[in-house]
């Protein structure tokens, strides 16, 4: 590499080799701190894996909608087969619909009569559709004429019977023509709704013996998730939901003296004098009429021991702990799948939801005074979590319903990563909103 | 003293004081590096600010396998010249003729006396092209077609600018090896 190299090169080489000059000091400190690194793969295989969860129960839901998509069809075909009996004036009020319920008027139909079908699994079971003559045979004979101008609830199914002429005298049709009529899609297919997410956070055992210290004087506080939720029916019984939400979450410093008063002793010349070391992250005290001190060795001071010594001043005491908060920008993506779908249904979802941190605080508490201590330093401004939920859906109306579900969420990103314990706490909470469906 | 490995993975882990630490170790060996390819010590900050930032963001890249001197020396170097090619890229001039590789010059014990911060001055003092193109071929030791990619200039250029600062540098320690014998005599 050196090939030829007149002897000005060498001279240079060695002399400059291992020369050392000494950097402003400054500089190190327009370095910030640099969080603690999580490996790539980590958190590729942790988005990978929701992924993967996510498309299997769309592909799941997808085959299982696919299998039992044909009901509906099979529901007309048992209907118009057969000897066509004379149902001429004579209205059908079928008490159980096969697919939701839809209210539609019938006026000046010539109808006389209620009918209630009997034998309500002809509609239900498409294994049983040749069974026409003992269907037509259960319908149950007029009893009186009620009146000419009449409100039935009707579905789509019914609706085709009636365009096909069945209430209407025609005895003979085709059945190749009401074969291939399939229900009209008119559902409600759109939701919007308001939800709150009380929870509770945990916090994972930890290996690292400082960060264990750490975690075992902090405890978490309760936090919530509110937010305007929108979802679209992909099927009768998958919703796929997204939306925008604010989530609270945060913990408590146990064991850290504050005192206020010190800015009558002592000029503070850089942003903060004190800082606390956590589990996520380095609080700095910016405000600097505080004067923190533990018996942990948590605290930090940049106030030099044989400058100033604030535990000799007459200062007073405003706290005993320090509460940490921190506010996300919730972007969630939820697939909510129906087990149960009645008036008071069971529902299982799953989902991920990217957080953008908004808003970062350090408080502590006078009795009902709240006390501004500064910010913490070294929390991870993105965040990704994974839920999942099992819980009830009522329908208060047929469009208006309420859910109450248990969620479990897990930080697939660490809240915090300082001193590399990859900090991924994990809650419980209770996902409850109103939703309206249109 | 704290073990390398131990500082890097502390490092890793976020916590500051290892930060500090390995800043406080290698920031003077790597500020005369920036100084090196800097003309000035305010761009040398930068150099030096930047580069730091850069090691600690890739520092769970660094395999353990090699210098980590080396490591960090090549950060900054990078660093150095993407900063050159912000400020004085130019667009690609007419490749100069080849010149030939100079005669070796005289001994090098001649310049025993030389302080290093003598000769980082005197490289200091070079224009930027020809600061560059020594550093990296002399001190670093790349090629001139590698030069040439990186200053996206040609190997000829590259062969060129070396040749002029091997004789500007040339003239600068004669003058001051003479300088101080003759001091030293008198």
């Amino acid at each position: 590499m050196f090939d030829k190299e007149p002897n000005i090169d060498i001279v240079f080489r060695n002399g400059l080799k291992n020369f050392e000059v000494l950097p402003p000091s400054d500089v190190w400190d327009n370095i910030s701190p640099m969080p603690a690194r999580t490996p790539r793969y980590g958190v590729v295989m942790g988005i990978a894996a929701g992924i993967s969860v996510l498309i299997s129960l769309t592909l799941f839901a997808s085959w299982y909608f696919r299998n039992n998509a044909d009901t509906g069809v099979n529901t007309e075909l048992a209907m118009t087969t057969g000897d066509q009996l004379p149902v001429t004036k004579t209205p059908v009020a079928i008490s159980k619909p096969v697919i939701p319920a839809k209210t539609a008027t019938l006026r000046n139909l010539p109808v006389q009569a209620p009918v209630t079908l009997k034998n309500e699994d002809i509609f239900t079971s498409p294994a049983e559709t040749p069974a026409t003559s003992t269907m037509i045979s259960d319908f149950v004979p007029p009893e009186e004429n009620t009146s000419d101008d009449i409100t039935l609830p009707l579905t789509n199914d019914e609706i085709t019977v009636i365009a096909s002429g069945r209430l209407t005298g025609q005895n003979s049709y085709s059945t190749q023509t009401l074969t291939s009529v399939k229900p009209e899609a008119a559902e409600q297919r759109f939701i919007v709704g308001a939800s709150v997410s009380p929870s509770m956070g945990f916090t994972p055992s930890e290996q690292n013996a400082h960060m264990a210290e750490l975690i075992g004087s902090e405890k978490t506080r309760p936090s919530y998730t509110t937010g305007l939720t929108f979802g679209y029916k992909l099927s009768p019984r998958l919703t796929i939901q997204s939306g925008i939400g604010l989530e609270s979450i945060g913990q408590v410093i146990t064991g850290i003296d504050v005192f206020a008063g010190l800015s009558d002793f002592y000029s503070a010349k850089s942003n903060y004098l004190y800082s606390v070391e956590t589990a996520s992250g380095t609080i700095l005290a910016g405000n600097t009429d505080l004067y923190l001190t533990d018996t942990k060795n948590r605290v930090g001071s940049v106030i030099a021991a044989n400058m100033a010594d604030p535990s000799k001043y007459n200062l007073t005491q405003v706290g005993s702990d320090i509460h940490q908060v921190f506010r996300y920008l919730e972007l969630p993506i939820v697939l909510r799948y129906k087990i149960i779908d009645r008036k008071v249904g069971l529902n299982f979802s799953g989902g991920m939801s990217y957080g953008y941190l908004v808003d970062n605080y350090a408080y502590t508490r006078d009795g009902s005074n709240t006390i501004t201590v500064g910010r913490t330093e070294g929390v991870n401004v993105h965040s990704l979590s994974s839920q999942l939920g099992l819980g009830m859906e009522y329908n208060i109306s047929s469009t208006i319903s309420f859910n109450f579900e248990p969620i479990l969420k897990y930080y697939v990103t660490p809240v915090s990563n300082f001193y590399g314990t990859l900090y991924k706490p994990y809650s419980l909470g209770f996902f409850s909103g109103i939703f309206f469906k249109f | 003293m704290q073990k390398e490995k131990d500082i890097i993975d502390g490092c890793l882990s976020g916590n500051r004081r290892d930060q500090e630490l390995l800043y406080r170790r290698y920031s003077p060996k790597l500020y005369a590096v920036c100084l090196q390819y800097s003309g000035n010590t305010e761009e040398a900050r930068d150099v030096l600010q930047e580069g730091f930032i850069k090691i600690f963001e890739n520092l769970s890249h660094y395999g353990h396998e090699g210098s980590f001197e080396g490591w960090m020396r090549r950060i900054i170097v990078n660093t150095a010249l993407e900063k050159y090619r912000n400020r004085y890229y130019l667009s690609r001039v007419d490749d100069i003729d080849e010149v030939d590789e100079p005669a070796a010059g005289p001994d090098t014990s001649d310049f025993a006396g030389l302080e290093a911060y003598d000769l980082l001055n005197m490289i200091m003092e070079l224009t930027p092209k020809y600061r560059m193109v020594f550093n990296l071929y002399a001190i670093e030791g790349y090629s001139h077609k590698e030069i040439g990619s990186m200053l996206n200039i040609s190997e000829g250029t590259s062969k060129s600018n070396l040749s002029r600062a091997r004789d500007i540098l040339q003239k600068k320690v004669t003058i001051l090896t003479g300088v101080t014998r003759r001091m030293i005599n008198v």
